[in-house]
């Protein structure tokens, strides 16, 4: 394999543009050559996510035109993976061709950190980061793709960093997409927790390899008047 | 009204045409049955009594068949108990136990065969009044230290509800390994035809704060004593 | 029901839960008591997972075939001498129930933990035909003493504190208050014990229903579940049509992981197996036994592909219990006596349209279905119903904002299939807001991100501008880019 395309997705165009830079870097220093899907912006998640199929339909044969059945996609998001990798399988394409094309993507595609491990059998990738660091895993990221090794086999392989552990790390920070602006005040009683057990921790930077769970603990620091940073994980992997 | 064909139809309905020759058959038997030696049965014993320990029962140990009225009547003297029921063995002859307690002073209720229902309330009070109530168990699951008890005219299965205190013999013998093969000893047959009840422990409770507290609506205490017939 | 429930009331309720740090700290840890007693016995014996895959291996087999089993269960049943009676409904069944009580002349009810019974708000109607019902279950005894409802299948005075059980009991029992788990539980016990005794009617659920040998298996710690079936002369058992399992050989594998799941123990204290009345002679039992076998859109959710999977369920209450969702908002919000991922799940089918919005109150972040001993698919379930919920001809009226918020979604949607435009526009928006944000991140926003900022900070868009390349470890201390 010396090819992948690399699939930034919305969030992170619009709020964190850096993602995508941090993850080809990582990708080309490994020998790759990265392809970035650029006409594709969104995945459909959020639509189907809300019960819009017909417009997560739209958006999933969309993002499949874009791409390549025949080469890795990495994506940097564990919600945005496993909506492709997982429930592409839900949607009710219409044509026999569309579900093929389906099929023989789904398996291709790879959230960054699991790619990484699983398939390029890397954990060094000579990345140097000073500070306290905290990772927060994903939800999607653990539960509906199972890693929950592979991102902290990477961050342990950086020089310099010093991890720490956030008391409860697995629970939900509380985004959940637009769960967060009907339900506002579960999602930021779930986040207000999670803000708690971040302090405590003495993290200087908190990072996690989903947009969304970079916003909402992101937004919580900033609004609690925190000094503690959110990073994706691509950009520590990333940083020299 | 609905009646079985109604809901049955419905059922068929909702499954569709989904084909049944796909269902795999569960196999879900438990391991065969195997006679057990005496030294599994020992083991068993001690196994059953450690798991017993665990869900706050007492294990009183084993004994043979000859000294199980004399443990009892002591521990009945020795924690204050004035009133005991008992009923029917299965194998275990309990006719002794009554006339041990008897001996030590303690007004025994025997529940003889045929209560009519007249005095059912009443005989339920009775039973219910009593310190203690002592039966036997029909089989043991060591993997869990539980006592299976099968209700029957004899041996009504309140006597291990009702008292405050619960002794329960069983025979060595009656002591299998887990719970699938208790299921397997006490057989179709006889859990088609009887109330049964497997009791783990005392009655307990975790409503308050999921804090463990004993003794709720059934007993306080449970008793148990393995019984080795007299010739081993 | 005099008013009938609205779907929205659970923005209300689940908002004075959110605030309720109170009841937050209870829940958070009466679960972790409960993990720590679960983590104890999770691999005992057989390993955990085999148990798992073989429980539910069972459960679809079941299903696959339930009508037949339904039939050699009721067969067996009346073999035993039971009066097996169908409700299509939860009317038919709750109707059923208080006819008979009024007919046996039934004064006092004494009941056993049955979320089933709550389903078809048994308890308002019995007393309304002037019969005195009794929850004998610790937890129910409890909140029925309070007037609520129940706010956890398994632990249903979950929400109250030992100090809030001893106030209740000072005030009910005017006795000496004591917030001592031991002495309250004696209390109860004395007062439930002459009510045992006297009582004429007794009603429980049912756990598994075995189709070989006409069982019904009842799963209880306390004995209160022996008690209601052993005393009085009339017993009701009543159970929704998919909690028949096929083989006596089968249970052995549910009890265990029910058990385990359900309260952290390998076997819990009581597993009652009923077949029907007594015999002539017999002390035990009751003289008469009704078992009621409900459908009330269970049969629906059979014909469902996706939601079928949610009748594998054996109430074991283990997703609510990691469910941050559930912890941070209380039992009570969900206003259906099935909180909970559970109860997110089958309420809209089981209760109805006021619980439409709960499919949609979920992160989808899995802790349920990482939990669930028999591997249903929560989350899956759950955006199935948001779709089923969407595309219904009469969707869910939702609240101003939260309508705001969907709707903005569907357009961002539908403009995200050009990209050249929604790009654009991201560009526009980036420089709009740029005003207003501080080291990144913007405080206030307009509609539809106005909830965002109720709270927390928003990210301030910068689509093109990324941080420079390798600055993420110097970036710490000054702003966020
Ligand atoms: S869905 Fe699963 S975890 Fe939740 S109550 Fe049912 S069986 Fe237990």
């Amino acid at each position: 394999m010396n090819e992948v395309q690399l699939f930034s997705t919305c969030l992170a165009e619009e709020f964190f543009p850096e993602v995508e830079r941090a993850s080809a870097t990582i990708l080309q220093r490994l020998g790759l050559k990265v392809r970035l899907l650029k006409s594709a912006f969104c995945c459909g998640q959020v639509a189907f996510n809300e019960g819009f199929r017909s417009e997560a339909l739209d958006l999933a044969r969309r993002f499949m035109a874009a791409c390549d059945p025949a080469m890795p996609i990495i994506v940097p998001s564990g919600s945005c993976t496993s909506m492709i990798r997982i429930f592409y399988a839900d949607l009710p394409f219409e044509d026999a061709e569309l579900t093929a094309k389906a099929a023989a993507i789904r398996p291709q595609v790879y959230e960054l950190s699991q790619f990484l491990v699983r398939v390029m059998k890397v954990k060094r990738l000579g990345a140097r980061f000073e500070g306290a660091v905290a990772y927060h895993p994903s939800c999607h990221l653990m539960r509906e793709l199972n890693a929950r090794e592979e991102p902290m086999a990477l961050l342990s392989g950086v020089e310099g960093i010093r991890l720490v552990e956030v008391r409860d790390r697995e629970e939900c920070c509380g985004f959940g997409g637009l769960f967060s602006v009907k339900f506002p005040h579960i999602s930021g009683a779930m986040l207000s927790d999670k803000i708690d057990r971040i302090r405590q921790s003495g993290a200087q930077v908190v990072v996690s390899n989903d947009c969304g769970c970079l916003m909402q603990i992101g937004g919580g620091l900033s609004r609690a008047g925190a000094d503690i940073k959110v990073r994706h994980l691509a950009e520590i992997l990333a940083a020299r | 009204m609905a009646d079985l064909s109604d809901i049955v139809a419905r059922v068929k309905d909702a499954l569709g045409s989904s084909a049944r020759g796909d269902l795999a058959e569960i196999d879900a038997n438990g391991a065969p049955l195997h006679a057990l030696s005496a030294n599994d049965r020992a083991e068993l014993a001690t196994q059953f009594g450690h798991e017993l320990k665990s869900v706050a029962g007492d294990y009183l140990g084993i004994c043979r068949a000859d000294e199980a009225a004399a443990r009892i009547a002591a521990l009945a003297a020795e924690t204050g108990v004035r009133t005991a029921a008992i009923g029917e063995g299965v194998a275990i002859d309990t006719g002794a136990i009554a006339t041990a307690l008897e001996t030590e002073g303690i007004s025994v209720l025997r529940t003889a065969p045929g209560v009519d229902a007249d005095n059912r309330t009443q005989t339920l009070r009775r039973v219910a009044d009593a310190d203690m109530g002592i039966a036997e168990a029909d089989c043991a699951i060591a993997s869990t230290g539980t006592l299976a008890v099968v209700s029957t005219v004899s041996r009504p299965s309140s006597l291990t509800l009702l008292p405050p205190s619960s002794v329960i013999l069983v025979n060595v013998d009656r002591l299998v390994r887990d719970i699938a093969a208790a299921v397997a000893t006490l057989g179709a047959n006889e859990i088609a035809n009887h109330r049964v009840t497997l009791i783990t422990g005392p009655s307990r409770t975790a409503d308050i704060e999921k804090r463990i507290v004993l003794g709720v609506h059934g007993p306080k205490s449970l008793h148990v004593l393995i019984v080795w017939p007299r010739d081993e | 029901m005099a008013v009938s429930p609205k779907a929205t009331d659970f923005f209300a309720a689940s908002e004075a839960g959110a605030a309720d740090h109170e009841l937050q700290r209870k829940l958070e840890s009466a679960s972790a008591r409960h993990l720590e007693h679960f983590a104890e016995v999770r691999d005992e014996f057989t390993p955990y997972e085999n148990e798992r895959a073989t429980a539910r291996a069972i459960k679809e087999n079941a299903l696959g075939r339930l009508d037949e089993l339904i039939v050699e269960l009721t067969e067996k049943l009346t073999d035993h001498d039971c009066k097996v009676f169908f409700a299509a409904s939860a009317d038919e069944a709750r109707e059923y129930i208080v006819k008979l009580a009024t007919q046996c002349g039934a004064r006092h009810v004494v009941k056993g933990k049955s979320m089933t019974t709550e389903e078809i708000a048994l308890n308002p109607a019995l007393e309304r035909a002037g019969i005195e019902v009794l929850e004998t279950d610790l937890g129910e005894y409890i909140v029925q003493l309070r007037g609520e409802p129940p706010s956890h299948i398994i632990t249903p005075a979950i929400h109250l504190s030992k100090e809030d059980i001893g106030e209740l009991f000072h005030e009910k029992f005017r006795v000496s208050y004591t917030p001592e788990p031991e002495k309250l539980t004696a209390e109860a016990r004395t007062r439930l014990r002459e009510s045992f005794l006297r009582a004429d009617f007794g009603i429980t659920g049912v756990n598994f229903a075995i189709a070989e040998t006409g069982t019904l298996v009842v799963v209880e710690n306390e004995g209160n579940g022996r008690m209601s079936s052993t005393i009085p002369e009339v017993f009701v058992a009543l159970m929704g049509i998919e909690k028949v399992i096929p083989k006596l050989s089968d249970l052995p594998h549910f009890l265990e992981i029910l058990a385990r799941t359900a309260t952290g123990q390998k076997l819990t204290t009581y597993t009652n197996f009923l077949r029907g009345p007594r015999a002539d002679g017999d002390l035990d039992g009751p003289r008469e036994m009704h078992v009621v076998i409900i459908d009330n859109g269970r049969s629906a959710m059979l014909s469902d592909p996706v939601l079928r999977e949610s009748l594998m369920c054996i109430r074991c209450g283990a997703c609510l219990n990691v469910c941050p969702v559930y912890r941070h908002i209380g039992g009570h919000a969900y206003r259906s006596p099935y909180p909970g991922p559970i109860g997110s799940i089958v309420s809209p089918s089981l209760i109805g349209s006021s619980t439409a919005y709960l499919p949609f109150a979920s992160t989808l972040c899995g802790a349920c279905k990482d939990v669930c001993p028999v591997h249903i698919d929560i989350p899956r379930i759950l955006l199935h119903l948001r779709w089923k919920e969407t595309s219904s001809p009469a969707p869910p009226p939702w609240p101003h904002d939260a309508h705001r918020a969907r709707a903005g979604a569907r357009m961002f949607a539908r403009l995200a299939r050009y990209p050249r435009i929604i790009r654009f526009l991201g560009h526009i928006a980036a420089v709009l807001v740029k005003p207003f944000a501080e080291n990144g991140w913007i405080g206030s926003m307009p509609p539809p991100f106005a909830n965002w900022t109720k709270v927390r900070d928003f990210p301030a868009p910068r689509p093109g501008h990324p941080r420079p390349a390798n600055s993420a470890g110097k970036s710490i201390r000054n702003g966020r880019s």
